[in-house]
């Protein structure tokens, strides 16, 4: 199961290198969406953490236990993200966050069918 | 003059009314046995609601049988999209799109699917497709008769039935003489009331926005498409404690449906407010159950 809401509390936590050193942090969402989509259908923006801004073009999106950037999710048209599965985000920022509450805030949206893309 | 034999529609549910609960607090063995408690005998799967999709584990098969056998359910319909816009830039091939058109059939075939809700690539709101449809559903048809499925259009508010390319889609199939390709109302159609103490002031203030509330079909129109028409959404917004549904004029709709002979699969789609309580909606389709089995004297 996952949690209600759709960035989880499970997963958010510090990312740390081989050495030890603290070099961003993760969180996790599912997609908000009742169908599955297309990592190609998948837009992206900033994610927005306390009011700090971390660009889109920075951001690495796990998805089935793979990373991709924004720019390489637009082509697969073969990798299907789906209701429920866990998407995990990952954003450098040396040192981490402080331990304590955050307000965490992802942009993103989808293009599906039911209207032409742009 | 002979009389229509009185239609006798099976009751199913989609798995859609419980995509605010499944994975959740639900998982898909609960959503079972709440169909099947409802008295459901029939079910709709999105393929959202497939494991691993496209390619579901043999293991997330046999769980999917399981579940079929011990709760009693048959596969109804299975819905899926016709994507043609799967990357930026030019639409995608005739033949991309036909490529996963199959791939779903093949799907469908493998868990006992023979209808399919197939969502055309629409370009508006009120779900006119996109130019070019007639040639790929047409290339899909020999495929949809090789996997014994049926590809049913969703007629779906705020789309009216008497919309110019829902005659296009019957004009379609007239043409081609299939049985692979037809149509599905979502009762939502007919709906013509907007209760406020259903309905927030904020939820109504979008659905006006979204064009919904101005127009609607009236119970008649049906009549048209029965012929072409083996699985409809019955779609509800709230039912109330007397067993009555406030926003559709079900008792007209369910008359013509079976005075016409008609006995598909009647699949009920909760789509009111609180659709992420887990309790409220489960009492919603039991009284949407009882309802209808009244309306078709299965009580």
């Amino acid at each position: 199961m996952v949690d209600n809401h759709f960035i989880q509390m499970r997963g958010f936590h510090n990312l740390y290198d081989e050495n030890g050193k603290c070099w961003g942090f993760q969180f996790c969402m599912r997609t908000k969406y009742y169908k599955g989509i297309w990592l190609s259908q998948f837009r992206t923006g900033n994610v927005i953490v306390d009011g700090v801004v971390y660009p889109k073009d920075t951001l690495i999106w796990n998805i089935q236990g793979m990373d991709y950037t924004a720019e390489e999710m637009y082509d697969r048209t073969d990798i299907y993200w789906q209701v429920n599965e866990i998407a995990t985000v990952k954003v450098p920022k040396e040192g981490g966050l402080e331990q304590g509450y955050h307000t965490v805030e992802v942009e993103f949206g989808w293009v599906c069918n039911y209207n032409t893309a742009v | 003059m002979r009389k229509v034999q009185e239609g006798k529609p099976k009751l199913g549910i989609s798995v859609y009314s419980y995509c605010q609960v499944l994975g959740r607090c639900m998982t898909l063995e609960d959503v079972f046995k709440d169909m099947y408690d409802c008295g459901a005998t029939h079910f709709e799967l999105l393929t959202s609601h497939i494991e691993n999709y496209p390619n579901p584990s043999p293991q997330w098969i046999d769980h999917y049988f399981w579940l079929c056998e011990k709760y009693k359910m048959q596969p109804a319909e299975m819905g899926h999209w016709a994507e043609t816009h799967l990357r930026r830039g030019d639409r995608m091939s005739d033949e991309e799109v036909l490529f996963n058109l199959i791939r779903d059939f093949k799907l469908a075939n493998l868990l006992g699917f023979k209808v399919l809700r197939t969502k055309i690539t629409t370009v508006n709101l009120y779900c006119d497709p996109e130019p070019g449809w007639e040639r790929i559903i047409e290339k899909a048809l020999p495929y949809a008769e090789k996997y014994d499925v049926m590809m049913q259009n969703e007629v779906h508010s705020p789309t009216l039935l008497t919309r110019k390319h829902v005659f296009d889609y019957l004009e379609f199939i007239e043409k081609h003489k299939t049985k692979h390709f037809g149509i599905n109302v979502d009762f939502g159609t007919f709906q013509n009331a907007w209760p406020e103490d259903i309905y927030s002031p904020e939820a109504l203030k979008t659905l006006k926005q979204r064009g919904f509330g101005s127009e609607w079909s009236k119970p008649e129109d049906i009549k048209a498409v029965l012929p072409y028409s083996k699985a409809c959404h019955a779609k509800f917004n709230y039912v109330d404690e007397n067993f009555e549904e406030r926003t559709i004029p079900y008792n007209d709709v369910l008359k013509i449906m079976i005075d016409h002979g008609w006995d598909g699969y009647l699949i009920s789609e909760y789509e009111g407010p609180g659709r992420d309580d887990d309790a409220f909606l489960g009492e919603q389709m039991r009284r949407h159950h009882i309802m209808m089995r009244r309306m078709l004297g299965y009580c």
